[in-house]
């Protein structure tokens, strides 16, 4: 935003030009960020807001020990694991599937997304099933703290997930285009940046929750 | 020079709601920080009825005046997010974003100038209205504030949309500034949870119910109007206006 554009500029310079400058910035190397600029303010953005949770969480722990531990004995860490097992295999089919569009194989990008998207829809089944087994046993966010900040940090962690499901689904129909641009080039890693993110989460949450 | 006079004039009034965005904000500092006691929260969910008037009745005068800034502060809203619009208005061929946009800026000056009704109200006679009236407007004010997602959180898309969908040539913003409204929606959303939580984080004086969506709006207007600051200091060219 802040280097000087051409005599041509337009209303504010697009995410190209950007890549343009930043490649001459570079000696003509190709060294850059993966994605759009923007979408790095988003993930540095969200990891700072999900940090304040990971502090709400240890407070928790800390000043009520005992009642944590015995909340969380409740949770079925299988549940968690799986879960865990999800993300991550999904994100390797969306590395993938952006390396392999990247590449020009199209068809094949296509198909690691769609894994990807299985992936996800997975762990949403699997979270709501997890979470209808605990509301079924009795316990909601007004059981204790533990199961307050369960229910409600793992909630907007979901609404993550679902969004990152859509992101996924956008990725695939680009994979559609008959050839590779590098605008969707960098549609493509901004919206794999943001699963990467989504998984990134789940894993510290993971170990807040299921392991501590 | 038709063209190059109707430019400065953009500018100006580009440059004009800038400023009014960033006058809201040191207004609401001024009114909603320093003297009305709204954050950090002065009040809290879980006191009882009599607790609120006893804290009320302690900071009388300060509330007061703090309500005239507030409701000073929010009616800029308007003059902010018309700025906003016009600009991707200019990007707009048949500009409906930017219409949708104007509708969620009405909406939301008018959500949050109830909160500086519902602020000042709850302090202009506390000893003669029911305890519970006062803890009812205190409640009032908060749920306008933070309740309100959908309309705060829609603007924001609102203005993020035609910046993604504009050819990159044509962009009325950079492209960060559309990730950033799509943050700062997301940031509002917990804001909802005020209705579930009377203690805790996520009630409505807690860490992410309240100063989180809170931060991140005026954070918003903050970065929203020193973009526009930029436009409006000729970043545009006069062939861009036509």
């Amino acid at each position: 935003m802040a280097s000087p554009g051409p005599k041509t500029m337009p209303l504010t310079g697009g995410a190209t030009q950007k890549k343009a400058v930043v490649f001459e910035a570079n000696g003509g190397k190709e060294l850059r960020l993966s994605g759009e600029t923007g979408i790095w303010i988003f993930v540095v953005g969200d990891l700072a807001v999900f940090t304040l949770f990971f502090i709400l969480i240890m407070l928790g722990q800390r000043e009520e020990t005992a009642a944590f531990a015995t909340s969380r004995a409740m949770l079925n860490v299988g549940a968690g694991v799986l879960n865990t097992l999800f993300l991550l295999t999904g994100s390797w089919f969306v590395a993938m599937g952006v390396e392999r569009y990247r590449s020009g194989h199209l068809a094949k990008a296509r198909r690691d997304l769609d894994f990807a998207i299985l992936c996800g829809l997975a762990f949403i089944a699997n979270k709501c099933s997890e979470w209808a087994s605990k509301i079924s046993a009795g316990l909601s966010p007004a059981t204790d703290n533990f199961f307050m900040y369960f229910f409600i940090i793992t909630g907007i962690h979901l609404f993550h997930v679902i969004l990152g499901v859509g992101v996924l689904l956008y990725m695939r129909a680009l994979t559609k285009h008959d050839s590779v641009s590098s605008l969707d080039v960098l549609k493509l890693e901004s919206g794999g940046l943001f699963w990467h993110l989504v998984d990134l989460l789940w894993i510290v949450l993971f170990a807040l929750f299921y392991l501590l | 020079m038709r063209a190059s006079d109707g430019n400065r004039l953009f500018q100006t009034s580009i440059a004009f709601c800038a400023w009014s965005g960033i006058a809201s904000i040191i207004l609401f500092i001024i009114g909603g920080v320093l003297l009305g006691g709204m954050i950090p929260p002065l009040l809290a969910p879980d006191d009882p009825p009599s607790e609120f008037v006893r804290k009320v009745s302690e900071h009388l005068l300060a509330i007061r005046v703090g309500s005239v800034f507030l409701m000073l502060s929010f009616a800029l809203f308007g003059a902010f997010g018309a700025g906003i619009a016009a600009q991707t208005r200019r990007a707009e061929t048949f500009p409906v974003f930017s219409y949708v946009q104007l509708v969620f800026t009405a909406a939301g000056t008018v959500v949050a100038l109830l909160v500086a009704f519902c602020w000042a109200l709850m302090v202009f006679r506390p000893d003669v209205y029911h305890p519970t009236t006062v803890q009812f407007l205190a409640d009032f004010a908060y749920f306008l504030a933070v309740f309100s997602v959908p309309v705060f959180g829609g603007w924001c898309v609102m203005i993020a949309l035609p910046i993604f969908l504009a050819e990159s040539e044509a962009a009325p913003f950079p492209r960060w500034v559309g990730y950033l409204n799509l943050w700062a929606a997301v940031l509002f959303a917990p804001g909802q949870l005020v209705l579930f939580f009377k203690h805790g984080p996520f009630s409505w004086n807690g860490a992410v119910a309240l100063w989180l969506p809170f931060i991140a709006f005026f954070l918003w207007i903050l970065i929203m109007c020193i973009v526009l600051l930029r436009i409006a200091k000729g970043r545009t060219s006069a062939s861009a206006l036509n």
